[in-house]
């Protein structure tokens, strides 16, 4: 007979584990407090489910849901692309495009987007009257156009954005090359790879797994940016809102819609960010 | 065979980081199919010697030429000018590399890392580089890693990926940086029977090492660096039994002792 069995240990039913009380004790005032300031919104009827109902879906609100996604995603496609050339010019060692693309980032990483919004909408048009542009030594001319019609809030915005995100968009992309080991860069060139193979085979791919998960918080970001955009009468999701609480008063009903309409959007920006990431895992 | 053709030949090769010399004054020929073992105590410039090789490295004095090509550079009046990215993307694909850390592509299997050099330098088209690939990895030991990646590998599994990706170029010379070094002594047998392998099918190699193993079995021939310049060029055998130059005597000794 085995020694150990007849030692008779009594069965454990259950294990119980230490509870954090002390959490839990938290929890419960956070949730009263909870409670008491939803119960004061109710009875103070801070909000109007109805027409917030009413206007969540209405047609003007989703136009301008619709204009913020566009200017926002149109905003980081150039982005990416402006800030893939910054950042080419940051590692290029030429001392004139490094200082050159260190002076752009400090520029218009350094100052708020707002005040580029606005300057390109009210200051650029005043600096450059006129947009004219022509194939030089011929008598072609492309465009001839004032300022004022070219720069429309759209084009404005856009271009603030995407510049002012370029910026960001630089830096990320930069800190992907510098994570990309000269090894790689080795073994490639010594296959005979060429300078642009090398790029596009090896470094912006392994880049790229590090790029991706920041893009994809640069995009919320940018989404949400696409707000400011109402400053110079672009007509977004916000703008629209505003103007249509400026003639009827519903205030919070209307910034709630917008709220709402800026959830969604940044929801479905981090499903589509996790979705790219698992499409390119880091190794 | 009376005149065999010079795989490597080095005339005066310089080279300085900053004002320090880090390659003085380098020369010597290797004839094709030499197996040969470049040794030295750290810093004596054999992993730079071996990057100037194929332009890894630029020189600052000297020539190098690999089948008779003048690497890097073209000469015109006495002046070496350094070739465009292309030219000399060109030469390296006649000279293969591998490298103490390995250097696999991280981002892509084994497979797509032994076909590579194929499908984006010699344009060749896919299910010929994929049969060439397979048959390098099968010559290496490791089809049945082919859809694996690099981070799934040991590190001698991930060394001779490496060679067969430097052998899918079937390249004239073959430049071993330190081969064995991240390894650990089991796993450095594997590699070093891979070298060997490629050594017994004739493919003209240098080898900096501090795997004495290496360079003792079947080196053909030692060069032996010290501070940038070239000590003792000797055959192998001579080298480890009768070495002439005291710092050789001296890196020797060192070694047994251990």
């Amino acid at each position: 007979m085995n020694p150990f069995s007849s030692k008779q240990v009594a069965v454990t039913r259950r294990v119980v584990h230490r509870r954090q009380w002390g959490a839990w004790l938290f929890g419960v005032v956070v949730l009263v407090l909870l409670g008491a300031i939803v119960n004061a919104g109710v009875k103070a009827r801070v909000l109007d489910p109805v027409i917030f109902l009413d206007y969540v879906f209405s047609r003007n609100i989703l136009i301008g849901a619709g204009n913020s996604i566009m200017l926002g995603t149109v905003a980081l496609l150039l982005a990416v692309a402006v800030g893939l050339v910054v950042a080419i010019m940051r590692v290029s060692g030429n001392p004139i495009l490094v200082s050159f693309a260190a002076t752009y980032v400090y520029l218009f990483r350094g100052t708020p987007m707002l005040i580029q919004l606005i300057f390109w909408f009210n200051a650029f048009p005043i600096m450059f009257t006129d947009l004219h542009i022509a194939i030089p030594f011929t008598d072609i001319v492309l465009v001839n156009a004032p300022m004022t019609k070219v720069i429309t809030p759209y084009v404005a915005a856009l271009a603030g954005l995407s510049l002012a995100e370029g910026a960001y968009m630089s830096e990320i992309i930069r800190g992907g090359f510098l994570a990309v080991d000269s090894g790689q860069r080795d073994a490639a060139r010594s296959l005979g790879m060429t300078g642009s193979a090398v790029m596009r085979k090896v470094v912006i791919p392994q880049a790229a797994r590090i790029i991706v998960p920041a893009t994809g918080n640069q995009y919320i970001m940018l989404l949400k940016s696409t707000s400011l955009a109402s400053a110079i009468g672009y007509l977004e999701l916000l703008r629209i809102s505003t103007d249509i609480y400026a003639a009827n008063f519903r205030v919070v009903e209307l910034l709630a819609v917008a709220g709402f309409w800026y959830l969604v959007m940044t929801a479905v920006a981090t499903v589509l960010q996790t979705t790219l990431e698992k499409l390119y895992p880091h190794r | 065979m009376s005149q065999t053709l010079n795989a490597i030949e080095l005339v005066g090769l310089t080279k300085y980081r900053g004002t320090q010399a880090v390659l003085r004054d380098v020369s010597f020929t290797v004839p094709r199919g030499q197996v040969v073992a470049v040794l030295g105590p750290s810093g004596a410039g054999k992993s730079t010697l071996l990057r100037c090789i194929n332009h890894l490295e630029t020189i600052d004095g000297g020539k190098i030429f690999v089948e008779q090509q003048l690497i890097g550079y073209r000469e015109e009046a006495g002046v070496l000018y350094e070739l465009a990215d292309r030219d000399i993307s060109l030469q390296r694909r006649g000279i293969g590399m591998v490298f103490q850390n390995f250097n696999l592509f991280r981002h892509v299997t084994v497979l797509d890392n032994v076909m590579a050099g194929p499908i984006h330098v010699l344009k060749m088209p896919r299910n010929q580089a994929e049969a060439l690939a397979r048959g390098l990895l099968e010559r290496v030991g490791l089809a049945d890693k082919a859809g694996a990646y690099p981070n799934q590998l040991s590190g001698g599994q991930q060394q001779r990926v490496a060679i067969a990706r430097a052998l899918a170029m079937s390249p004239a010379v073959m430049l071993l940086d330190e081969p064995t070094s991240a390894l650990d002594p089991e796993l450095s047998q594997e590699v070093i029977a891979a070298i060997r392998r490629l050594a017994d099918d004739g493919i003209t190699l240098m080898i900096a090492t501090h795997e004495m193993a290496l360079a003792r079995d079947f080196a053909d021939r030692v060069l032996f660096m010290v501070d940038g310049e070239l000590v003792e060029d000797a055959p192998g055998k001579q080298f480890f039994s009768a070495p002439r130059h005291e710092r050789s005597k001296q890196f020797l000794s060192r070694l047994s002792a251990h």
